[in-house]
């Protein structure tokens, strides 16, 4: 199923920002993409994940799923998470509950799934991401890199169609950062669209298809990786050392 | 706090219903409080100390552990029943002494009061020390649910329980940070530092509290936090262990 996630010319201010997060953003993707988010620090990077998982509500423009606006009411918000998921930069701001296949089932129970079918989201899951064994495990037990496949579990328990990654790979080693790419490997091949925030441009350079930057709350580049990495003069407004 | 935590997820029973080890734990402390007496006291505390080491296979002296620092504070609470202050020597006592214009003494009364409270109390610590180590917090919040608790008070106790964790590993973090810097070398500076580390453990609170909210949100949650229920077995030996600690204290109460 290819479904397709669009910001029609969203505008955001946080509440006493005298500068917009987002300014007129508009933005699109469809079924199978690799996309590579980069920007600086500040540049609206995460408010844009948040606004197409429906956390923030733009104050203009629109989101749209399949064509269709984003109501924020509770039947499309439940529509869009269903089919757009967040795993977020630090995962014990996302595990909430002392059991990891406890935690891995609120996704789906809150989707309206009955208990057995929330059990096999959660084997499902699980599997794909490699931690059958951690299932019976507290939380705060794991080490960072089995807390970041436990809350990207958490997020694939619902079925999503794209997932957006928002910094998710910050702070794990080299042998974490490859078992979670082999993760996104595995939901590219099934036809997901993965969106991932981050500063490593050699991770962007290798493992992306499109590369989207933003500076300042504005989107400056969608690009092929190819075309993007190939403009010395787009990289170097991220990485100075790639001069 | 971490010791009670690991063996609770790392024994025999963890999957055995926390319904029989909770009803085995609170059968044990209504006896020894209703049967009131020190004999009774001590046999509850020896049924909590068989069931943890004979059946969860928890270690003995981790377990021991765990009851001492109990007694010790018993122990404590119970010195003042036992031992009376009064400003002229006592009529009947076992034993007084006097420390300046005070007598303290204490006779047989005051002592057996004593061991029967020390007895009853440490009964009913020894149950509940068997349910802690031997159940996860997260199974005693899902036995609860099937209480029927209030869910936001078990949506409270979920998340205040994980984010012991987060916040201890946060305070761990700061601590280091200041100890290289000096935090801590002096009393005074050790003041500070400690003040500083509760205002700020105080503000990150309140921050993951928002970031944990904009997480359950991104989920889908809405109002409670609903999570699978946990699939327990049913282990008969609990009937039998049950059965035999009331007939034994019973029949403790009767002859003694």
């Amino acid at each position: 199923m290819t479904v397709e996630l669009e910001l029609r010319s969203v505008t955001y201010h946080y509440p006493g920002q005298s500068q917009p997060a987002l300014k007129d953003v508009t933005l699109g993707t469809s079924g199978g993409r690799r996309i590579a988010l980069l920007g600086r620090n500040g540049s609206g990077k995460s408010t844009l994940l948040l606004a197409c998982n429906g956390i923030v509500r733009p104050q203009s423009g629109g989101v749209y799923l399949d064509c269709r606006p984003v109501a924020y009411d509770h039947a499309s918000l439940c529509r869009l998470r269903r089919t757009v998921g967040v795993v977020f930069q630090n995962p014990d701001d996302q595990l909430f509950s002392a059991s990891v296949a406890e935690d891995i089932s609120f996704g789906p129970l809150n989707l309206g799934l009955s208990d057995g079918e929330a059990r096999d989201r959660v084997a499902t899951a699980a599997e794909l991401c490699e931690i059958t064994h951690l299932l019976d495990k507290p939380t705060h037990a794991l080490s960072g890199g089995e807390k970041t496949r436990v809350a990207l579990a958490g997020v694939l328990a619902m079925d999503v169609e794209i997932l957006i990654a928002d910094e998710a790979l910050a702070g794990l080693d080299p042998w974490m950062r490859h078992q979670v790419m082999e993760i996104f490997d595995k939901l590219s091949a099934q036809g997901k669209t993965i969106v991932l925030a981050t500063h490593d441009i050699g991770l962007a350079r290798a493992w992306a298809d499109t590369v989207v930057l933003m500076e300042g709350g504005t989107v400056c580049a969608v690009q092929p990786a190819a075309v993007f990495f190939a403009n010395p003069g787009l990289v170097a407004r991220i990485n100075p050392f790639d001069l | 706090m971490m010791h009670v935590d690991t063996y609770a997820y790392a024994n025999r029973i963890r999957a055995v219903d926390p319904a029989h080890k909770a009803i085995l734990a609170v059968l044990r402390r209504v006896l020894s409080l209703v049967l009131d007496r020190p004999a009774t006291g001590l046999l509850a505390a020896l049924w909590a100390a068989g069931l943890a080491l004979g059946w969860a296979g928890l270690p003995g002296r981790a377990f021991a552990r765990v009851v001492l620092a109990e007694t010790t504070f018993i122990v404590l609470g119970v010195v003042g029943v036992a031992i009376s202050v009064a400003g002229a020597p006592p009529a009947v006592a076992v034993w007084y002494g006097r420390v300046g214009p005070w007598y303290l003494s204490f006779s047989s009364g005051s002592l057996y009061l004593a061991a029967r409270l020390a007895a009853r109390a440490l009964g009913g610590a020894a149950a509940l020390s068997f349910l802690a180590m031997s159940t996860p917090m997260t199974d005693l919040i899902n036995l609860l649910r099937r209480l029927h608790l209030p869910e936001l008070l078990l949506d409270l106790m979920t998340v205040s329980y994980r984010y012991i964790f987060v916040l201890l590993e946060s305070m761990q973090r700061m601590v280091v940070a200041q100890e290289s810097r000096s935090g801590y070398s002096s009393l005074r500076c050790s003041m500070r530092s400690a003040a500083q580390v509760g205002t700020l453990l105080f503000l990150e609170s309140w921050q993951r509290s928002r970031r944990l909210d904009t997480a359950l949100e991104s989920r889908g949650g809405a109002d409670h936090l609903r999570v699978l229920p946990r699939e327990y077995l049913s282990d008969r030996r609990s009937y039998v262990f049950g059965a035999a600690i009331l007939a034994s204290m019973i029949l403790v109460r009767l002859l003694l």
